[in-house]
């Protein structure tokens, strides 16, 4: 079961949580328009697309498909966040990415890395955005607050609509093209015909 | 490299992000404004004495985390039930918001001033080069790490490239511009993550022939670990515990129990 | 050093192995050229080599390939790294670090070399590339052709007792070619590696030395991908010369021509090229055929133009509007913008329907520059650009596929129905590229890409089609194949305009020649006459290929060297043809 991730996994791994985490940054630059129009009440908008963070973890999961690929995947895009794009969240935005990850991998741990159906995926947005919740709730002192449930609703829908069900319209477009063909996905499909 | 040296910029890359996390994480259990209140002028001078940045910079790097610290208190105020300040229309102010809101939003200060002095005064590749060398970190991961980075440098002119390639078929507004919207920065994203990908496999295959991963290796310019960065450590520490426990001595000291009302 | 006993290489997707009974013997300090059409396995052989198949690329392996005495199975690519460099194909996006320096001392340290040796080895492998210079230029900063030579000092910097080269010149221009060359020619020199070269613009890389610069020995790939030759270089490109040039490969120039006009005279092949009284009586022969149209234009310079560029300047550089680059502060003066200088300026230019213009210049001069401009995709810096909106086709077509199918790219952007159904099958029949419509435009050969790319934007019916190299990287079949799409288009009545550093290609195709150089155009006219400006050619540091100067001088007139050109790519059969497959090439070229 337990298989070490070579350096073409951590490398492939390394690139995709750069470059989501490039797309989500080019993706909430658009939106902070949409948001500094909803004035005090954009600091809900964020929410919306907070699922959009989520989506290297299962992405990775079901490229690579081995054990703490998701973890690993969203630590590491966290990494290149803070030490080279300087983000001021500092380094805490490392145990968010590591909190998420383990919530967006575990469903697909429990199906032992086999199964990579829109249920799976659904689950692990859900998980994803649940995990990271309580923590951010935490860090942003959002208990106690009005708004603490309409938060939770809207960061668990958009966890499993863009962190997860996206994912799986992105690993399914990606497997198509080849450019992962020499990943567990691609043997995996090859080996099925 | 394009840091600058000073005093901060000489200390280990190690070391420093370890106190920054550090320092970090203990803040995440303050509660109360006037803690973070003191903590954010000592690190403001701090930073601005030891990193040698330049005021304009020290400015434009505040403006992030400031429009954070700002939402925050915003957010907390208006949403958070207690004792009624101010009213306007259905909007209410409470003192607990308030309070709740500035600690929050001044922590975010602290380790946003924290987080860009760092910033101003650290390498990234030496930085990764420390964790490999000083914590362990694992040469592939380290390496993987370095990979993304490189990928990131290329990333906002690939970028620019596709959303080119894909402008001159698009459709066209009445202005004659070419239409984008959201399918348009899909297709392009799917585009960018596909070369990207190629880019990846063909940087795994350059690493490896390149022999990373043989043992024994060397390091050709190994990043310092001195006594100065063990008396640098434990300063801060001696800092930021004497104003936690300060606070704490005063009374003003608040943890999560806080949020509960 | 290295021996490959009767190796099959085959790819789960692929019904046919790509390598088939391979068989070859590398003595310490030889040195083999591997030749082949595109699709022969010549990268695979390399990736073989190297152990990247089958421990990193999925592939089923028959026989054994081993290097110093091992089995490249029994072990991994890292421990094999220490036998074996490798230069992989586009190299320059294999740039792993940050900066030049540390790129090429990671070799060093991983063979644990004395940290206080490595500098100087640093500045003699970059000094080798002829990129001395750049020691401590950061990566993100090199341009295509800097990256490629950093990436050879890289690998050469370690000394591999086997040095692998896939396609070690794709990216420069004449100068980086012959810098790469010398940097190959003194590591050989200096401690006698056993190296594998694959290089297609053999031509240029055997430089005016010819046959004498090439590795000693030469195999040749088929189709199939089996070994169809294996001997001295001189002889095998003589005795299989025809058949190289029907598979579509590049060939030094001598050997193309004493292929092509060897056998003529009825006497032995001369070995000499363009020195040979054959050769020279067959291309003046070609020259003068007159069966064929020569395609020169003339007639359409009273035709109004459909594009007009005024006083333009043209610059990278905007205002950030939609798309900014992320903040990094950690860059500190790095990130400063330059004070406003464009790239090109005071440009004018016309393009009128239905001519071929070529753009040419140095790499870095501003010839993409110019044609996103001119495409309305970055505003001008200054002046104008009048005319309809034009079609692009960018250099590399990945960047511009949308679709999951090829069919599908052809028709993105038009509105569907039975007018769009109509056109997508014509643009893929007239491509050759009707039996591919359903395959994923990722999945095709790189000839394959680019027709889709120039049929999905020829589609669009624009009155301008702008290319940005859309030659690069292709073998001689291919880039037959793309210059007959452009030079139907034109006689549609599109208007191309095309950028290339392929002089042979541009006196094949062009009808009129705009050289680039020092921030302006320093030449627009015929574009036989631009060839013939010996200095403006010299200030965008232009070579003028053998082939070309000898004609221009020799062949009487500017139809007859467009002529003999022509006859000699004709030499090249269309691409193999498939079931039910119309011919890929227009009339104007098929005889």
């Amino acid at each position: 079961m337990w298989k070490r991730l070579t350096l073409k996994d951590l490398v492939l791994v390394a690139v995709l949580g750069t470059v989501l985490g490039f797309l989500y940054w080019a993706l909430v630059q658009a939106w902070t328009a949409l948001s500094v129009l909803m004035g005090p009440a954009g600091d809900l908008a964020q929410h919306f697309l907070l699922g959009g963070w989520l989506i290297v973890a299962p992405i990775a999961v079901a490229i690579v498909r081995k054990p703490f690929v998701g973890v690993i995947a969203e630590i590491l895009a966290s990494i290149v966040e803070v030490v080279f794009l300087g983000s001021a969240v500092g380094p805490l935005l490392i145990v968010a990415a590591a909190i998420q990850g383990a919530g967006s991998e575990l469903p697909f741990a429990l199906t032992r890395y086999r199964r990579f159906g829109w249920a799976v995926y659904a689950l692990s947005g859900l998980c994803g955005a649940g995990f990271v919740f309580f923590y951010s709730a935490f860090r942003s002192g959002w208990y106690g607050q009005d708004l603490f449930l309409l938060r939770l609703v809207v960061q668990l829908v958009s966890g499993i609509v863009l962190g997860g069900l996206l994912a799986k319209v992105v690993v399914d477009g990606l497997a198509k093209t080849g450019v992962v063909d020499n990943f567990a996905i691609g043997r995996e499909l090859a080996r099925k015909g | 490299m394009t840091v600058t040296d000073s005093a901060l910029a000489r200390r280990n890359p190690t070391v420093k992000f370890a106190l920054l996390f550090a320092v970090s994480v203990a803040l995440l259990f303050v509660f109360d404004p006037f803690t973070s209140a003191a903590l954010y002028v000592i690190a403001l001078v701090a930073v601005i004495a030891s990193s040698g940045i330049r005021p304009r910079a020290l400015l434009l790097g505040h403006l992030p985390f400031v429009g954070v610290a700002v939402g925050l208190v915003l957010v907390n105020a208006l949403s958070r039930p207690g004792v009624e300040v101010v009213r306007f229309g259905v909007l209410r102010v409470t003192e607990e918001g308030l309070e709740v809101g500035a600690a929050l939003g001044l922590r975010t200060l602290v380790i946003g001033v924290l987080s860009l002095g760092f910033i101003v005064s650290t390498d990234g590749v030496r930085l990764m080069t420390s964790l490999h060398e000083h914590a362990r970190l694992g040469l592939r991961v380290t390496y993987a790490v370095l990979a993304g980075y490189r990928t990131l440098e290329e990333l906002p002119r690939e970028w620019q490239l596709i959303r080119h390639a894909h402008a001159v078929r698009a459709g066209v507004d009445r202005r004659g511009r070419p239409r984008g919207g959201l399918g348009a920065f899909g297709r392009a994203a799917f585009a960018l993550l596909v070369v990207s990908l190629r880019r990846a496999e063909r940087l795994a295959i350059a690493l490896e022939s390149r022999g990373l991963g043989l043992s024994p290796r060397t390091t050709w310019r190994p990043v310092a670990l001195t006594a100065t960065d063990g008396v640098f450590a434990a300063g801060v520490i001696a800092v930021v515990g004497g104003v936690i426990t300060a606070s704490a001595a005063f009374g003003a000291l608040r943890g999560a129990e806080v949020l509960a009302g | 050093m290295l021996s490959i006993e009767a190796v099959t290489v085959a790819f789960t997707r692929r019904r046919d192995p790509v390598l088939r009974d391979v068989c070859l013997d590398l003595a310490p300090g030889e040195q083999v050229l591997v030749l082949g059409s595109s699709g022969a396995g010549k990268s695979t052989l390399l990736q073989l080599v190297s152990g990247v198949i089958p421990h990193s690329v999925v592939a089923t392996v028959d026989g054994t390939v081993t290097v110093g005495g091992v089995d490249t199975r029994d072990t991994t690519v890292v421990e094999l790294s220490r036998t074996v460099g490798l230069l992989a194909q586009d190299p320059a996006s294999g740039v792993c670090l940050p900066t030049v320096e540390e790129e090429v001392a990671l070799p060093l340290e991983n063979r644990a070399v004395d940290p206080a040796a490595i500098s100087g080895r640093i500045d003699t492998a970059l000094a080798a590339a002829g990129v001395g210079h750049l020691r401590e230029r950061r990566t993100a900063r090199l341009s295509g052709g800097e990256g490629q030579r950093v990436s050879l000092a890289a690998a050469l910097v370690a000394e591999p007792a086997v040095l692998l080269l896939d396609e070690p010149t794709s990216m420069l221009d004449s100068a980086g070619v012959a810098a790469v060359r010398s940097a190959i020619a003194s590591s050989v020199a200096r401690y006698a590696p056993a190296v594998i070269l694959v290089e297609h613009r053999l031509d240029e890389f055997a430089g005016r030395a010819g046959l004498d610069a090439l590795p000693g020995r030469s195999i040749v790939l088929d189709a199939a991908g089996a070994v169809a030759a294996d001997g001295p270089t001189r002889e095998v490109l003589s005795v299989h010369g025809r058949d190289l040039i029907a598979a579509g490969c590049w060939l030094p120039l001598e050997s193309e021509l004493d292929a092509v006009f060897g056998g003529r005279s009825g006497a032995a092949p001369s070995h000499t090229g363009l020195s040979s009284p054959g050769v020279r009586a067959g291309l003046l022969e070609f020259a003068g055929a007159t069966e064929i149209a020569s395609p020169v234009l003339a007639a359409t310079e009273l035709a109004a133009p459909v594009l007009a560029a005024t006083g333009l300047a043209v610059s990278r550089e905007r205002r950030p509007r939609r798309t900014r680059e992320p903040r990094r502060p950690r860059r500190g003066r790095d990130a400063r913008p330059e004070p406003f200088a464009p790239v090109l300026a005071g440009v004018d230019l016309e393009v009128r329907p239905g001519e071929i213009v070529a753009l040419l210049g140095a790499n870095g001069a501003g010839k993409s520059t110019l044609l996103l401009t001119l495409a309305g995709l970055l505003p001008p810096a200054a002046g104008t650009v009048v005319g309809a909106r034009p079609g692009m086709v960018f250099q590399n077509p990945e960047h511009q596929f949308v679709a999951h199918t090829v069919a599908g790219e052809i028709g993105f952007g038009l509105a569907p129905g039975p007018a769009t159904d109509a056109l997508v099958a014509r643009l893929l029949d007239d491509h050759g590229l009707a039996h591919l419509a359903q395959q994923h435009p990722h999945r095709l050969s790189g000839g394959e890409k680019r027709r889709v790319s120039v049929a999905a934007m020829l589609a669009h019916g624009r009155a301008v089609l702008l290319a940005d190299e859309p030659t690069f990287a292709l073998d001689r079949r291919a880039t037959i194949g793309v210059t007959s799409a452009l030079r139907a288009a034109a006689t549609d009545g599109t208007a191309v305009v095309f950028s290339s550093h392929d002089l042979r290609t541009v006196a094949t195709l062009a009808d009129r020649a705009v050289v680039i150089a020092e921030g302006g155009v320093v030449a627009d006219g015929p574009v036989f006459d631009v060839l013939r400006d010996a200095s403006a050619l010299e200030s965008a540091s232009i070579e003028l290929p053998a082939l070309v100067e000898w004609l221009l001088q020799n062949a009487g007139s500017d139809a007859g060297v467009r002529r003999a050109l022509l006859r000699l790519d004709e030499q090249v059969p269309a691409d193999r043809p498939a079931v039910g497959q119309t011919a890929a090439v227009p009339s104007t070229v098929a005889s």
